[in-house]
């Protein structure tokens, strides 16, 4: 009889921490949806305008801006101090299966954990730096609202790539980030030039789209669903390990490589990322210098035990990033605007973080992730006001600054420097190798296929069939 | 279900109704109303008819006029079609709009609608055949040559209609022969050319009223699936595999916008069809569902781009013109219908797409490959329009080109679908699967 009492206290004190782990729990997974909310009110916000062919007023843009990032922010540290008090390693929020078949599931579903946290806190507060410094910057810009527009659709795909915890989830932000990034590129209407790049940078995204959704069904085949969890474990990350082992995981592995190489710009898609720089100066921050082109890195961050599981897969990522940090030294080496020297430098970065994926240094990769991305922000932020500074900064010292040291390559013979040189200003001849052997090959292919198509109906109509006319050909 | 049969009745005989009164109406922009007035009513009857059978669970089939009546496959289609005959009538410029091309939008409208409800093989293909007949029309009315429309029409009709009268005494050679008239029908690899000849020497409508309702994906679910053997299929599907790729990577090198089209409607019907014969769960779920979502993307896509014609003519790809200042409705509405067909996420054919790739799986990773090769040209080739349309240039007019307010309220209605379609694909796939199982219990229990 003497224990009752004790048994009742230890009965009462575990369904008070029952009840209160879920509240927790409810706490926690209502803070990752305000997260979410976030972005999405901001795509609230501007629909119903656009919807009627209004424009909001650049004062009420910067004020549901600032509004709508900082609850998501505000969510997002919070949910972050509660995992890190309660000492919780990992939170999942299920929104349940959206579609279902015997053979396919659609499941919406976010994790809290250390990776997406960082990720998703990383995410809001460049992009809350970003959009203060656009609301000024792009002051009566001609599209102002269209710049903000899709500023909300980067964000919102960010986030959600950031927090899934599913295959789909992923592929659904990851989509959202290309098509803002693209749209961004050809920003500036009037001129050729960004229409055309945001052209090619869109094709090497729609390849590495193609990678990632079929790497997404085959870990349905694999797995019976595009659980990220039931592929590297329920331990919180970095804790992972594959929990599976089929014949089919190295080429699912592989995919994903793919398409982290495609989306960070690695060795052989480099070539997009200087095209990039067309856009204007904030979305350069954000998606190339920071956001973006770390997304590539943050995905095989999230799938880690399936490069362990694989050496090669690992040796490969190695070598790609190998591969595109000295590409990307050497170009940017040569560089003479601000914006293209600083997206090589980037990928310099880039390159070395995927050098720590593929050598397991996990956390390593994350927290260079982070520093980089927040000094590449500040970085092209300052660009514009580069002379500025540097003016600034001879004044405060009061004499001009000294000539660059002398480099390593000075020390090669003159030979050699002349190659590295042309290497580098001509970015290794990989937009003209990717256009010798992929584009042109394509293109005059399916050329001469319409040709024949021409020809054939020409002859069964006994009338040729007239290309229309360009507008200098009109003339 | 049964509760309100002269639901269907309406929605077949609007058309008709309104084709009449179009002949009897003298003035132009009379007629015109009154043309858009009984697509709207069929609209409004086909969606009604829909949702009716949808309440009632597709139990009962009681015969509409003898020949029609209305089940789980064509309960969804009735309301696509209806709304993309409107759309499409929406999108025909006033000054383009004749008694003639009114007619034949409406029998367009009534020979797609009574195709979707036919019971029988024989309606079934004499609606294909009198639809077949209608871009005949068009381009004899703008003095075009019709050998190549003819030179593949007419054996595919004819070899449909040989195949289904001997298809009792021999399935085998006989579900052949249809399957060959289906695919020169629809314009699979390699009895396609009438496909781009026609969307570039007809008038846009005639050939979008014929093309998009994808009556051979109906032919295939009704006459095919139940009797013919699996080789067949299997040959049928390759077909429309190739095709999806090919059409895909010509929509991408186009020089004229007109032609763009045509190969992107090619490859995006290629991938329906190629869904609906691979004869197993996955594959014709996502074919029920990717006819609806490729239906309405494409006419949504069509829409601007009429728009863009009727105001500047025909366009050439091979150069920027520049006209998202001038018109950025037309350029947002191109956008999203062209992300909807693209599948892209949050659109309405992103389920679809999703299902179909994941769902060739089972007969091998390079299926699931050549679709997302597939997926991913088309969205090459609609962002490559995209900027060749609507960027790169700086443009002057004297005039505003703004679209006029017929204009942004088709296009909101595009949006609306293709953006909110997205939303109701969980709905929509569990009814499709449903019956994608229903019809190949039924495949199962027919001799082969």
């Amino acid at each position: 009889m003497a224990g009752l009492p004790s048994i009742r206290t230890n009965r009462a004190r575990d369904g008070w921490e029952m009840s209160s782990l879920m509240s927790l729990e409810a706490i926690l997974s209502s803070l990752t949806l305000l997260v979410v909310a976030g972005p999405v009110g901001l795509m609230a916000c501007f629909l119903p305008w656009l919807s009627v062919n209004h424009q909001l007023s650049e004062v009420n843009i910067a004020r549901v801006v600032k509004g709508t990032i900082g609850i998501s922010l505000l969510s997002a540290i919070c949910a972050a101090g509660i995992m890190l008090s309660q000492g919780l390693g990992q939170h999942a929020v299920e929104l349940g299966d959206w579609v279902v078949t015997r053979s396919f599931h659609l499941k919406f579903k976010f994790v809290l954990d250390l990776l997406s946290l960082t990720y998703v806190i990383l995410t809001l507060v460049l992009c809350a730096t970003i959009g203060a410094f656009a609301t000024r910057y792009l002051h009566r810009e001609h599209g102002y609202n269209r710049f903000f527009v899709l500023f909300g659709v980067f964000l919102l795909g960010m986030v959600i790539a950031a927090l899934s915890d599913t295959v789909e989830t992923l592929f659904i932000g990851w989509e959202l980030v290309g098509l803002s990034s693209v749209l961004l590129i050809a920003f500036f209407h009037e001129r050729p030039a960004p229409a055309r790049n945001g052209l090619r940078v869109w094709v090497v995204y729609r390849i590495c789209d193609a990678a990632l959704m079929l790497a997404a069904v085959m870990l349905h085949e694999i797995q019976g669903g595009g659980d990220f969890d039931h592929l590297v474990g329920p331990s919180g990350w970095p804790h992972n390990d594959a929990l599976t082992a089929a014949p089919h995981l190295a080429i699912m592995g592989l995919l994903f490589v793919i398409a982290a190489a495609g989306k960070s710009a690695l060795v052989p898609f480099s070539g997009w990322l200087p095209r990039a720089m067309e856009g204007p100066t904030p979305s350069s921050a954000i998606f190339y210098g920071a956001l973006s082109v770390h997304l590539g890195a943050f995905l095989l961050l999230r799938i880690n035990p399936v490069l362990d599981s694989a050496p090669w897969l690992s040796a490969l990522v190695v070598a790609l990033g190998l591969s595109s940090a000295v590409f990307a030294y050497l170009s940017g080496r040569v560089q003479t605007d601000i914006k293209s020297a600083l997206s090589f430098a980037s990928l310099t970065q880039v390159g070395i973080i995927f050098i720590w994926i593929g050598l397991g240094l996990n956390e390593l990769a994350l927290i260079h992730l982070v520093g980089h991305a927040c000094l590449r922000t500040l970085q092209f932020l300052r660009a514009p006001s580069l002379l500025h500074d540097h003016h600034q900064l001879e004044n405060a010292i009061g004499a001009r600054l000294g000539p660059e040291k002398v480099q390593w390559e000075q020390r090669l013979s003159p030979g050699l420097q002349r190659g590295i040189y042309r290497f580098g200003l001509e970015r290794a001849y990989l937009d003209s190798l990717l256009d010798a052997l992929i584009a042109r090959p394509f293109v005059g292919l399916f050329k001469a296929f319409d040709a024949a198509e021409r020809g054939w109906t020409g002859w069964l109509n006994a009338e040729p069939t007239a290309k229309p006319k360009t507008t200098k050909e009109r003339a | 279900m049964t509760g309100w049969p002269y639901l269907l009745t309406l929605t077949l005989l609007a058309p008709l109704a309104g084709i009449v009164a179009t002949m009897l109406t003298r003035d132009l922009h009379r007629a015109r109303r009154v043309s858009l007035g009984s697509l709207a009513l069929t609209l409004a009857a086909a969606s009604a008819a829909g949702f009716d059978a949808y309440i009632g669970g597709y139990g009962e089939r009681p015969l509409v006029l003898g020949a029609f009546a209305i089940d789980g496959v064509s309960a969804l289609m009735l309301p696509v079609i209806g709304m993309l005959q409107l759309l499409v009538a929406v999108g025909t410029s006033k000054v383009h709009t004749t008694h003639a091309s009114s007619v034949r939008l409406l029998l367009a409208t009534l020979f797609a609608l009574s195709a979707a409800t036919a019971v029988s093989g024989l309606v079934l293909i004499g609606s294909m055949t009198a639809a077949a007949a209608i871009p005949l029309w068009d381009l004899h009315s703008r003095r075009r040559s019709l050998r190549a429309y003819l030179s593949y029409m007419a054996p595919a009709l004819g070899l449909l209609l040989a195949g289904w009268i001997g298809i009792s005494a021999s399935p085998g050679i006989n579900t052949g022969l249809m399957a060959a008239g289906l695919l020169i029908y629809c314009g699979m690899v390699p009895g396609h050319a009438w496909a781009p000849a026609l969307f570039e020497s007809g008038r846009l409508g005639s050939a979008l009223s014929f093309a998009l309702p994808m009556m051979p994906v109906m032919a295939v679910v009704r006459l095919l699936l139940p009797s013919a053997p699996a080789d067949v299929l299997a040959v049928a599907g390759w077909a429309c595999l190739f095709t999806g790729v090919y059409a895909g990577g010509l929509a991408v090198v186009q020089d004229s916008a007109r032609r763009f089209y045509g190969w992107l409607v090619l490859s995006q019907i290629s991938m329906v069809m190629f869904a609906a014969l691979q004869a197993t769960p996955a594959g014709l779920t996502a074919a029920l569902c990717l006819w609806g979502s490729a239906a309405l993307s494409l006419v949504g896509l069509a829409l601007p781009l009429r728009g863009l014609e009727a105001r500047f003519g025909a366009l050439s790809l091979r150069e920027h013109h520049g006209l998202y200042t001038q018109v950025p409705t037309l350029a947002v509405c191109f956008l999203v219908a062209g992300l909807g067909c693209a599948g892209f996420p949050g659109a309405i054919g992103f389920v679809p797409v999703e299902l179909l790739v994941s769902g060739s799986f089972e007969q091998g990773w390079w299926v699931s490959a050549i679709l997302a090769v597939i997926v991913m040209l088309n969205g090459i080739a609609v962002m490559r329009a995209y900027f060749s349309l609507f960027t790169g240039k700086r443009v002057a007019a004297s005039v505003s080109l703004q679209a006029t307010r017929v204009e942004r309220i088709s296009i909101a209605s595009v949006v609306i679908v293709v953006l909110m379609g997205g939303w109701l694909a969980p709905n929509i796939v569990a009814t499709r699967h449903a019956l994608a199982d229903q019809i190949l219990i039924e495949r199962a229990s027919a001799p082969h």
